[in-house]
């Protein structure tokens, strides 16, 4: 039975439920949205690091470097969409 | 076929090997594909016109026990795959119901939230932000559906055959997505409900 609930997984459950606790504060305590946005995105980016080493197991294949490259790239890809579009329809104009 | 056994079944072909890499790639693609409507939403987020915010509009409970059911879909679907490697066919069935009957209860829980939005005056068509609001949850409440059958056909494949590269690469793949999907939740949770209710 006690192979069947590795501890690496067990406490990588465990951290994302504290991380999604830590993450939860933003609604129950009173704070500026800078503070707020700077915790959710520190809770948000750590947790996709746990579920893609711990639970997707990223980098357990000899394609470890091509698997991390291609998502670099997109996750980069992704911020410059999110952001750049942005600071030139949003930000640029308040 | 040469079989490989260094390595986990998933992994003992060539074929196998080029499946999980090409899946990866997906997500890259999957990836992109959020980016694309979290930007939408995000420029649109304010733009409520006679339509109710966010902070109108959201409510705590629904949100944090659709939160538990994915992460906790996630934790058990990583068990399975434990369960595949250690080839312990019965628990691997097992974890894989567990997740797709979580997987099934997250999405009852997105249907009624959508009633409720439908209810208090938050149609799709009533302004930018509930159209993207909407568009955005309903993207990923899409892709939970479609891996609730995927799982289900995967769970008769292990159930007839047991566990052979081909199965084996399959679930392995499967669980690949249903964490993808968990990861895009964190950030819908995080930057769309949080965000929207502080």
């Amino acid at each position: 039975m006690k192979e069947l609930f590795p501890a690496k997984q067990v406490n990588g459950f465990v951290f994302s439920l504290l991380l999604t606790v830590v993450a939860l504060s933003v609604y129950f305590m009173d704070m500026s949205f800078e503070l707020g946005m700077t915790i959710l995105l520190i809770t948000a980016f750590i947790q996709a690091g746990v579920q893609l080493i711990i639970f997707m197991h990223a980098g357990e294949s000899k394609d470890k470097s091509t698997i991390y490259t291609s998502l670099f790239y997109s996750i980069f890809i992704a911020l410059v969409t999110i952001f750049g579009s942005l600071l030139a329809m949003v930000w640029g104009y308040m | 076929m040469k079989i490989d056994n260094t390595q986990p079944l998933e992994y003992s072909t060539e074929q196998n090997e080029m499946n999980i890499l090409g899946f990866w790639i997906f997500l890259g693609a999957e990836i992109m594909l959020f980016a694309t409507l979290f930007t939408t939403y995000f420029i649109y987020a304010d733009r409520t016109g006679s339509g109710p915010t966010g902070a109108d509009i959201f409510e705590i409970t629904p949100v944090l026990i659709e939160t538990f059911l994915l992460l906790t879909s996630s934790f058990t679907i990583g068990l399975a795959v434990n369960a595949m490697r250690l080839q312990r066919k019965n628990a691997t069935i097992a974890f894989l119901a567990v997740t797709l009957l979580l997987g099934a209860a997250f999405l009852s829980v997105e249907i009624y939230e959508f009633m409720h939005y439908y209810h208090v005056g938050a149609g799709l068509q009533v302004s930018a932000f509930t159209g993207m609001l909407l568009t955005t949850l309903g993207t990923h409440g899409a892709h939970v559906t479609f891996g609730l059958f995927w799982g289900l056909f995967i769970l008769m494949q292990i159930k007839k055959d047991g566990f052979n590269p081909r199965t084996a690469n399959k679930t392995f793949i499967f669980s690949l997505y249903w964490h993808f999907l968990d990861v895009m939740w964190i950030f819908i949770f995080s930057f769309i409900y949080l965000k929207g209710m502080m």
